[in-house]
């Protein structure tokens, strides 16, 4: 088992938008956590990453205790709906993003159709271009377990596909595990091995895309 | 060390793709400029242009004539200008997610706020060079200069960055947007402003502490003073600031983020005050301004005992600001021990009665009472109170003073035409050519 969540609480005021979440990673598999709008994803995220105190809980990464302030050495989290750094270019963020984290760049930009867009301004990308920039910026960190929100939101079809299969690829040969949050039901089961489904800050349903199966209605009955 | 390059590489970046730095290099200049060319033509004036008689010579220092009002654009640009700059170093951030992905890198927030303090310390230098044009300028067209007011006076400068730098951090840190930071960071410069002014009507514990506001911080160096107290203060302040915006910008609970605020407030006020009770002092002025003549300095030190002063002047009589500034101010860096309690109870002054403008000195329970607030007299009376010989004043040289009848010439072009347009151009390059 590569992570354990234990409880994982957080309230925001009286609304209690994570009640008692807990759940496993294992290594090198891909899990996507799906639930309706407002089911508490990205705050599980944020929690998670260490971003946003929860109020209870625990993480254990490796079978050891890992305290919020020590995550960023474990997990790296790339949210959604950000767009960092608008004045600077695609091809500065790679650049920055490798030497902080001592990667290679390697053929990243190329790996992510990012070549053509190599000098853009991040704030004059599409929603589509942003979010293979992201994207290609959360590859290229080492953490052993990468949280991504919405991988795919903003993507088309083709491009989503594509995304899929770079996800499902050299991370996973690296031995990297993700951790990815899905509206489309269709894409989650397609990417992910197994499924956790979050309902009002609650986990209602755990495992493989065949056990949730048919997932739509799976999740009609329990969200 | 290698992420903090990458780092302050990346804050470096950010700062020339902001407008707001571009503009303020670009109004910087003309600012300047105009202080420069207004300083030299009425120095000249004072130096006998024109034909006129020159006023007297020792009251000419390039000082106060040239240097002065020629960075006193900067206090204007730190002030109105500058906290836009730091505060969308940080601001910017926080609005584009940025801070999401950097408080997951391997740099900590200790080397993200010094890499903005480096930063912003690289962009104000840039901003100098207008300054440090105008000094060899000042060279070219004959005119003196002395290196340690000169440097005290860029000094002071440098530490007013520093605080204004902190200050703005901290409000970008802490507001949830640019403008509630602008808006907070203004407040607290007006709020300076406001001490400056209840202060001087009011004496007292007020104005102990408004000796430590920044427009009163630097006022001492462009006296040619360098306090060691004023100078801790002001450094410390600004270094607190960086460290509450550390302290806001970290993931914390709001209940961790209250009491991590409370021990670095409680820890920043602690080195405060005791920089504040700093006495070390140092007049690096050419004509001696803080100082007593150098014989009266020796005589003085011979004394070696505490001087307890009761003053019954009210805030607002202009013969306080005179004894304070001509005699407390020097007594204090050549006496061991300068206690001064203050009798008047009245702002005015007015209706307090009899012993109003007495002046009591008193050196190990001997006491002696004047009301004058003339240098030579106030030492006589010292002097006969601590049994000490008055000494002769008469050896030391007068400052001759430095009269120069030059026209600004150059300056208008450099000013007005080629530092905005190679502001202008340098901007434009950027943004057309950057990677």
């Amino acid at each position: 088992m590569l992570a354990n969540v234990r409880n994982l609480s957080k309230q925001f005021g009286r609304n209690a938008v994570l009640s008692d979440v807990s759940f496993s990673v294992r290594e090198g598999e891909v899990l996507g956590l799906i639930g309706p709008n407002g089911s508490g994803k990205t705050t599980l995220f944020e929690c998670l990453a260490g971003l946003l105190p929860c109020d209870s809980g625990a993480v254990d990464f490796r079978g050891e205790p890992l305290k919020p302030a020590r995550r960023k050495e474990a997990l790296f989290y790339m949210p959604d709906g950000i767009r960092p750094w608008p004045d600077q270019t695609v091809a500065w963020a790679l650049d920055f993003f490798a030497r902080m984290w001592r990667r290679p760049a390697g053929d990243t930009a190329q790996a992510w159709g990012l070549a053509p867009l190599a000098r853009s301004r991040i704030g004059a990308l599409s929603k589509g271009e942003l979010k293979r920039t992201l994207l290609a910026l959360a590859l290229l960190t080492p953490q052993p377990l990468l949280l991504l929100d919405e991988p795919f939101d903003g993507l088309d079809f083709r491009q989503t596909r594509e995304a899929m299969a770079l996800l499902r690829g050299r991370p996973l040969d690296e031995g990297r595990t993700l951790l990815v949050s899905i509206h489309q039901l269709t894409d989650a089961a397609r990417v992910s091995d197994r499924l956790v489904l979050l309902s009002r800050g609650r986990v209602v349903a755990e495992g493989s895309p065949a056990e949730l199966h048919p997932l739509e209605e799976v999740f009609l009955a329990l969200t | 060390m290698r992420s903090l390059r990458a780092l302050a590489g990346k804050e470096w970046r950010e700062l020339l793709a902001s407008r707001s730095f571009w503009l303020l290099l670009a109004i910087v200049g003309p600012l300047t400029g105009h202080a420069f060319i207004t300083a030299v033509e009425s120095y000249a004036e004072m130096s006998g242009a024109a034909g006129a008689p020159a006023a007297l010579p020792q009251g000419l220092t390039p000082l106060d004539g040239i240097f002065v009002p020629a960075f006193g654009a900067y206090d204007l640009a730190i002030t109105l200008l500058f906290p836009f700059v730091a505060i969308r170093l940080v601001a910017s951030e926080k609005e584009s997610g940025a801070l999401k992905l950097m408080l997951q890198s391997p740099a900590g927030l200790p080397a993200m706020m010094a890499a903005k303090g480096v930063v912003l310390a690289a962009g104000w230098a840039l901003a100098w060079l207008p300054g440090l044009a105008a000094v060899a300028l000042w060279r070219i067209y004959g005119g003196h200069v002395y290196a340690p007011e000169l440097l005290n006076l860029l000094a002071g400068h440098a530490l007013r960055f520093v605080l204004s730098a902190g200050v703005a951090v901290a409000a970008a840190a802490v507001a949830p947007g640019a403008a509630s930071a602008a808006i907070a960071t203004l407040a607290f410069t007006v709020g300076t402003w406001a001490l400056d002014f209840v202060a001087m009507a009011r004496g007292g514990v007020l104005q102990q502490i408004a000796a430590y506001t920044p427009a009163a911080a630097l006022r001492g160096f462009e006296q040619g003073q360098l306090r060691a107290g004023a100078a801790a203060v002001t450094l410390l302040v600004g270094l607190a600031g960086f460290a509450f915006a550390a302290v806001w910008i970290s993931p914390e609970s709001h209940r961790r983020r209250l009491r991590n605020t409370a021990i670095v407030a409680a820890a920043a006020g602690a080195a405060v005050w005791s920089a504040a009770l700093m006495r070390p002092s140092w007049d690096l002025s050419e004509n001696r301004r803080n100082s007593f003549p150098r014989a009266d300095e020796q005589a003085l030190r011979r004394i070696g005992a505490p001087l307890r002063v009761t003053v019954n002047l009210a805030a607002e009589d202009p013969r306080l600001t005179d004894l304070e500034r001509n005699i407390l101010a020097k007594l204090d860096r050549v006496l061991p021990s300068v206690r001064v309690e203050y009798a008047a109870r009245t702002r005015s002054g007015l209706f307090e009665g009899d012993r109003y403008g007495e002046i009591w000195y008193e050196f190990n329970g001997h006491k002696a009472m004047n009301r004058s607030t003339t240098e030579p007299i106030v030492l006589d009376t010292l002097y006969s109170l601590a049994g000490v010989a008055a000494p002769n004043r008469g050896g030391e040289p007068d400052y001759p003073g430095y009269p120069l009848n030059a026209r600004p010439t150059g300056a208008t072009l450099l000013y007005y035409l080629f530092w905005p347009a190679a502001v202008i151009g340098a901007g434009w390059l950027h943004f057309r050519y950057r990677s």
